[in-house]
């Protein structure tokens, strides 16, 4: 195993003492805010295993209870378990916020890089794409894209990573150029490392704490924005509920109950907080690493 | 345009032939984009497809309501960071500022709407003071209209003001180190003199710019909020028009909040330059 | 030393010390110095960056904040020790009866204000007064420091003057307090020679005129020995040698500042001549050598020169920190 781990290195396609770096940088943040996302992910993953009721099975009691034994969180309007469908929720919301996490990782990188690399008016033009995108107001953004194609699993998170990514592409670009002016790119170079290998094998590992802080707080933005589109009706559409659904549903329901909406709101601000307390985290320690090395 | 991406809902052929034809639709997409800008330039910005009515008529008539909202919430957002930052950057690192700190790194994480819920669950269910929907012009109804717009307001206030708190706050750190804070520490001023001649007056230049992005994502939020508490509103047009696919309104809607955003940095443009009398130069006499 | 005595002296300084953080714990930057500012005369205080007399100068001020801190001294001005006052009631004192005037002009001054705002500011904060009194001193201010046109000048803003005329805007702003003791803080190590030279006159002028006593802080020999009238000389947040200007620079006592003045370049003389520098680096101030600070680098040092600090004492006319002080006056050639 190691065997081929050294023969990939050689050939400069991936760089094992990058991938310890980046290793220990996640490790080390281990935390809090880590095991709360922990928790909550295998959750609502495992949530067919967890959840007592079937989500969608009407009248499994009586509508608008509060919280009880039988039913942690609760019924909703038509009586189904609330706690499940919290769970359930919590799969298509967090599943959405991933993917959209990971498009505007990549999205992001790549155009940060590319804008990097090249400078001259290729920076220039990308970095003035991202700040126009970046200007537009967001929900505004997303209305307008998705009143065109639909609301779905496929749209949400393509439309979400795409607004998300100019911060990384900045983030990118930036890590990208300071990288570049370190003094060990001049030496590779020198020893005849290839431009696009330098990239790959030097400068990534060395920018990649950087892009996991980007990672967490984005997933924070990424559960915001599903959560507010889901509540204004331009997200997942019943029966299927997100965690923004059901808040929207326990909204109009708010005369009768207040338990409705309150546990897909608690689990939403949880998740966030939780994301964004981990990504500052990480990034209070690279300051803090940065100053004193 | 986006016609053309989105899915119609089934109807029948002619129906929708019909409708393309009217809609002119059918003409190719740079005919009909120039259409559509000389139209706007003239203040004519189609027809709801769905309601009928001239868009613009849509627009102007739910405006006012998009602008007070707004406006009261910058205001908010401005009054409490004036406040806030100033009290944190006395003693820095000390227990005031660090609570703030708390406060708004909680603010900047919970969304908008569940704030709103929030305020709403108080205010509105356990307290009965304060109505959760609808809306009132100024001129017929001053205090009612106030009272309605307290709930929304402070909602949009506390989205917006985590951030106008964080960047005042870490300009005014920065302004802090000055040379000439040293000076006016030197001439024997009170601490709070300094802070509020010297340091808060060399912040807001950095910090208006800020605030711009500031409205631009306050904006953004003001559509949910106009949704949530039933406000008539552009940014309930919006939505409203996003579910039926109105195309032609959200286009409009669209506009009228972008060119709100461009102009309030045009204003806070204009004030900066206010403030820095280095701003009203040009770049040429500058160095001197 | 001597106890401070109020009546000859504008400002008494005693054993005052302040410390910075360095790795491990606190390091003092001001190492224990004690001097006397005579009524009416001007002490160049001469050192290398890193000696500590800019820190000196902000103590003297009550400027030092965290992490820099005081940790012991007293100082004695009109009889009262300043350093015992709460903040509150040395306020009046701070750009009253004692002012400073700063190195980089460019920066010193608000950039968003008119200078005529900022000298009226202070007027009015050392006397109370309406503020249309306070605009007709602010204008006789700016022309007695040599501004012309004062009348027009006042309402200008700093981005439109230039650096001389800016470090007589602040010169203003430090006499508007009816300043007894004023503090020149390098102020004109950013100017170019020949506004250096209409600065300093004007400093020395106004000094005289007022009966002001000025603490000169520069690196440059020059300029002490021009326009002071006795030399303090720093190394290493100490005191090492004080006396009269003539003395200082014909018969200095201690081997740094003899090091000193040897090294300055003098180009009137034979170009082939070798610059004489001082060998080696002065210390940081977590690196301090025990005993005498400078003996390292000193050419005259002995064991004994490490084993114990030496204090500042009379050797003939001057006061100098060198336990073989008596010997070396005795070897000297006179210059």
């Amino acid at each position: 195993m190691t065997q081929d781990f050294e023969f990939l290195n050689r050939l400069g396609v991936i760089n094992v003492a990058g991938l310890i770096k980046i290793a220990k940088v996640v490790k080390q943040r281990f935390s809090f805010s880590v095991s709360i996302i922990l928790g909550i992910l295998t959750a609502c993953l495992a949530a067919p295993l967890l959840a007592p009721y079937d989500p969608y099975k009407i009248a499994a009691g009586l509508p608008f209870l509060g919280p009880s034994r039988a039913h942690l969180f609760g019924t909703d309007d038509l009586g189904r378990d609330l706690f499940s469908r919290v769970l359930y929720g919590g799969r298509i919301t967090l599943l959405i916020a991933i993917a959209a996490t990971v498009i505007a990782l990549v999205l992001g990188t790549l155009w940060g890089v590319m804008a990097g690399i090249r400078r001259g008016w290729v920076d220039e033009f990308l970095m003035r794409t991202a700040d126009s995108t970046m200007a537009i107001p967001q929900i505004l953004f997303a209305l307008v894209c998705i009143s065109a194609v639909g609301a779905s699993v496929i749209s949400l998170p393509l439309v979400v990573g795409f607004l998300l990514s100019p911060t990384t592409a900045r983030m990118a670009r930036s890590a990208v150029v300071t990288e570049l002016n370190e003094d060990y790119v001049v030496a590779a170079t020198a020893s005849g490392l290839t431009r696009n290998r330098l990239i790959m094998t030097e400068v990534m590992p060395n920018i990649a704490p950087q892009l996991l802080v980007q990672l967490s707080i984005n997933a924070a933005s990424a559960v915001m924005l599903e959560a507010t589109l889901s509540f204004i009706g331009l997200g997942i559409q019943p029966p299927n509920a997100s965690w923004g659904t059901l808040m929207l549903q326990g909204y109009a329901k708010i005369w009768n109950t207040s338990w409705f909406v309150f546990f897909p709101a608690l689990a939403v601000t949880i998740t966030i907080l939780a994301f964004n307390s981990y990504g500052e985290r990480i990034r209070v320690s690279l300051d803090s690493r940065k100053s004193s090395s | 345009m986006l016609a053309r991406l989105g899915a119609a809902t089934p109807v029948t052929p002619e129906a929708l032939k019909a409708l393309r034809e009217a809609a002119g639709l059918n003409d190719p997409l740079f005919v009909q984009l120039f259409k559509w800008i000389i139209n706007a330039l003239q203040g004519n910005l189609g027809i709801s497809y769905f309601s009928q009515f001239p868009v613009v008529d849509l627009v102007k008539a739910r405006l006012p309501v998009t602008l007070e909202l707004t406006f009261l919430i910058i205001l908010f957002a401005a009054v409490i960071s004036l406040v806030l930052a100033p009290l944190s950057i006395r003693k820095p690192g000390k227990l005031l500022d660090r609570l703030i700190g708390y406060f708004t790194s909680i603010g900047l994480s919970v969304p908008g709407f569940i704030i709103g819920i929030i305020l709403i669950l108080v205010f509105s269910l356990k307290y009965q003071w304060l109505p959760s929907r609808g809306y009132v012009p100024i001129n017929e109804d001053f205090f009612g209209n106030l009272k309605l717009m307290i709930l929304p307001s402070i909602t949009g206030g506390l989205t917006a003001t985590p951030y106008l708190i964080r960047y005042l706050r870490a300009s005014m750190l920065e302004v802090k180190q000055s040379s000439f804070v040293r000076t006016a520490e030197g001439k024997g001023l009170s601490n709070s003199k300094i802070l509020f001649k010297h340091i808060l007056p060399n912040s807001l230049v950095p910090t208006l710019t800020m605030l711009g992005l500031i409205v631009g994502y306050t904006l953004s939020g003001v559509l949910v909020i106009e949704y949530m508490f039933g406000m008539p509103g552009i940014g309930s047009l919006a939505i409203e028009s996003a579910s039926t696919r109105d195309y032609a309104v959200i286009q409009g809607v669209a506009i009228a909040i972008i060119s709100m955003f461009i102009l309030t940095t045009f204003v806070f443009d204009i004030l900066c330059a206010i403030i820095d009398p280095r701003l009203r130069v040009s770049k040429s006499a500058r160095s001197n | 030393m001597k106890p401070a005595d109020n009546k000859l002296n504008a400002l008494s300084v005693r054993n005052l010390s302040v410390s910075v953080p360095a790795r491990g714990g606190r390091v003092l930057a001001v190492d224990n110095i004690s001097f006397d500012l005579p009524i009416g005369k001007k002490i160049g205080v001469v050192g290398e960056s890193g000696s500590g007399k800019s820190l000196t100068a902000l103590a003297l001020m009550r400027l030092i904040k965290d992490p820099v801190q005081v940790d012991a001294g007293e100082i004695f001005m009109g009889g009262k020790d300043i350093m015992k006052l709460s903040a509150k009631e040395f306020l009046p004192y701070r750009g009253g009866e004692i002012a400073m005037i700063y190195q980089d002009p460019m920066s010193a001054l608000n950039p968003i204000m008119r200078i005529g705002e900022q000298i009226i500011e202070s007027i009015r904060v050392h006397s109370p007064m309406s503020k249309q009194a306070a605009r007709k001193i602010a204008i006789d201010q700016l022309g007695s420091v040599g501004i012309p046109e004062p009348e027009k000048r006042i309402d200008s803003y700093p981005f439109e003057m230039s650096g001389g005329m800016l470090q007589r805007v602040v010169i203003a702003i430090a006499l508007s307090g009816n300043a007894k003791v004023l503090i020149a803080d390098e102020a004109t190590t950013a100017l170019d020679v020949s506004t250096q030279e209409r600065v300093l006159t004007l400093i020395d002028k106004t000094a005289t005129e007022r009966g002001l006593s000025v603490l000169l802080i520069t690196h440059d020999l020059g300029v002490a020995a021009q326009y002071a009238d006795e030399i303090l000389v720093m190394y290493a947040g100490r005191i090492v040698e004080h006396g009269q200007v003539q003395q200082v620079f014909s018969r200095s006592v201690h081997p740094y500042t003899r090091a000193l003045l040897d090294s300055k370049c003098d180009y009137t003389l034979d170009v082939t001549k070798p610059i004489k520098s001082i060998a080696g680096q002065p210390p940081r101030p977590d690196n301090r050598p025990s005993g005498c600070v400078f003996a390292p680098r000193c050419d005259f040092a002995e064991p004994a020169c490490s084993a114990s600090i030496p204090l500042l004492s009379a050797h003939g006319d001057a006061m100098a920190a060198c336990f073989r002080a008596d010997e070396l006056i005795f070897n000297q050639e006179v210059r």
